[in-house]
């Protein structure tokens, strides 16, 4: 019982990280329009920002740069603001780029991140990553309580990455960017720049993946580059599909089932065998249930609605 | 307060736009007519920013907007409709509007720092509810645009444009695919948007609806204005009948 509690806050955990995700994808994907396909790039900038910073000094074995010991806090800055420096990097040349070539182009540099985690070992420690990072605030919790606290903080901050996103997409930006992404020459004679408006967006969105990457290293206590290839970005794609793609509790809804449906069947005590299949059938039921949605909910289980405004006051 | 001179553009081979210069003074209707082809959207989409000119100057309001994107000129004070009125889909009528009031959007930063949730000011929505009633779209204000009919669209698109409040209005083709019943109506906006001071540059097919309005009116074919003057003068120039009509045939000897 003990451990299917502490297996349900795990899950609930990486749910979560998957949630903030998504909401950043939503940002950007379904709110403007923009089809990022390296949402894993701040994802992982943000993951080893957090590592870099908040990590002790590199043992004598070990290759990676900084290694500051600093407080948690100060990492899950650092990673938001590495995450929205990257967005500008990669939104500079990219985001003038039609959709197509957006995509391809965003994926690429994804690619390109990867190859710089797995390579540059002075940096990042290369292909053997950085393992055995403490968890935060193990000082001051017993070690039986951290997982719970952890789903705490993580709960939280999803709540405020909500209320953020749900703010932007309400006002009168989201409304611009939402019009950026229905018809541009009619939104250009509206008065909106598409390129200042794609790039804050793409940042904001940077920046809170940037996050979601942090609290993954917090969370596994680990970081290396295998972490952030681009099954990443296709999973939380697919996860925003299921949920309802341009509706923010879509994405909620769409971060913790998909975590759900491919990690629950870990839990299951198997031969190693078994074990194999098992991890083959759970890509599998994610494909399947990807094809159902698209054919009897194509719009997600929370489908973008329209959004009413009051009208005399209230 | 609208000035193109010599506007040039080019599709590849095709020159779409050839040469055309056109005057708008500030308070009058001008109407541009002309075949299908023959350049009209083009010049349309030259001036709006939306294509860049391969020579010739426009000016606007004093200013050289002949480089100025599209977003710029709106701030201007320059709004244009489409032949096409798709909207933003996806969107609702209210939310079209408010798209177009040019102090919707203040940032990315004031909703992120903002406490309360985010409301549009209630004196822009309702204006956009006066509006939307004088088109007769405010019981539709909640629904998303691509549930709207096409007379309900032509209307809509005429409507974002009186939102934007601008100083001159760019009309293309606003009488296409409109019922007569609706069209009075339209002349009616038009002619009452003029007496507050609205000017306004016309394209359209429908001789009629253009000579009963406009004040002065060029007209194009094939990319180059043939001719120009006051309605009365354009209808009986033999340019303008020979493109309309088609040339007579010459007398059998």
């Amino acid at each position: 019982m003990e451990g299917l509690l502490l297996f349900a806050v795990s899950l609930l955990s990486l749910g979560a990280i998957y949630a903030i995700l998504c909401l950043a994808l939503n940002l950007e994907a379904g709110g403007a329009g923009l089809w990022d396909l390296g949402i894993v790039s701040f994802f992982g900038i943000g993951a080893y920002t957090y590592a870099l910073l908040t990590a002790p000094a590199a043992e004598p074995h070990q290759n990676y740069l900084l290694g500051l010991g600093l407080s948690p806090v100060v990492g899950l800055a650092g990673a938001a603001v590495t995450g929205a420096i990257t967005a500008l990097l990669i939104g500079l040349p990219t985001l003038r780029l039609k959709r197509e070539y957006f995509l391809i182009t965003t994926l690429a540099f994804a690619e390109v991140l990867r190859q710089v985690f797995a390579n540059e070992d002075w940096l990042t420690n290369g292909v053997a990553g950085i393992y055995g990072l403490e968890q935060p605030f193990r000082d001051v919790l017993t070690p039986s309580t951290l997982p719970y606290a952890f789903l705490v903080i993580i709960l939280a901050s999803l709540a405020i990455v909500y209320w953020l996103v749900a703010k932007v997409s309400g006002d009168g930006f989201g409304r611009a960017l939402k019009a950026l992404r229905e018809n541009e020459p009619l939104a250009m004679t509206a008065g909106i720049y598409p390129f200042s408006h794609y790039l804050r967006v793409f940042m904001l969105a940077g920046a809170l993946s940037g996050v979601a990457g942090a609290y993954y290293v917090w969370y596994n206590t680990l970081v290396v580059p295998g972490q952030f290839s681009s099954n990443v970005t296709f999973f939380v794609w697919t996860a925003l599909i299921i949920g309802g793609l341009g509706n923010n509790r879509g994405a909620l809804v769409g971060g913790f089932l998909f975590v759900v449906m491919h990690d629950a069947l870990r839990f299951i005590q198997a031969s190693s065998d078994m074990a194999l299949f098992l991890s083959s059938l759970r890509t599998v039921m994610i494909g399947a249930a990807l094809i159902l949605i698209l054919r009897f909910r194509p719009s997600g289980l929370l489908p973008e609605r329209p959004a009413r405004i009051a009208v005399g006051g209230r | 307060m609208l000035t193109v001179r010599s506007v040039l553009k080019s599709f590849g081979g095709v020159r779409a736009v050839r040469n055309v210069s056109i005057e708008v003074e500030a308070g009058r209707i001008i109407g541009l007519i002309g075949t299908n082809g023959a350049g009209k959207t083009t010049l349309f989409n030259v001036v709006s920013g939306l294509l860049p000119a391969d020579s010739g100057t426009i000016s606007f309001l004093g200013r050289d907007i002949t480089r100025s994107r599209a977003d710029r000129s709106s701030a201007l004070g320059m709004v244009r409709t489409f032949q096409t009125p798709v909207g933003f889909p996806q969107m609702t009528v209210m939310e079209n509007m408010l798209v177009f009031d040019r102090h919707d959007s203040a940032g990315l930063l004031a909703p992120l720092l903002a406490l309360a949730p985010p409301r549009p000011k209630p004196a822009t929505v309702a204006r956009a509810v006066t509006v939307l009633e004088r088109f007769g779209l405010a019981a539709k204000r909640d629904l998303w645009v691509q549930d709207l009919s096409a007379p309900e669209l032509k209307m809509l698109e005429f409507a974002r444009a009186v939102m934007a409040d601008p100083k001159i209005m760019l009309l293309d083709e606003p009488a296409a695919g409109v019922n007569p019943a609706v069209l009075d109506q339209l002349i009616e906006t038009i002619e009452d948007l003029r007496r507050q001071g609205m000017t306004f540059l016309i394209v359209d097919h429908n001789l009629k609806f253009m000579c009963g309005i406009c004040d002065y009116i060029y007209a194009m074919a094939d990319g180059e204005l043939i001719a120009q003057g006051t309605p009365g003068e354009v209808v009986a120039n033999q340019a303008v009948l020979d493109c309309y009509i088609g040339r007579r045939p010459k007398a059998q000897h």
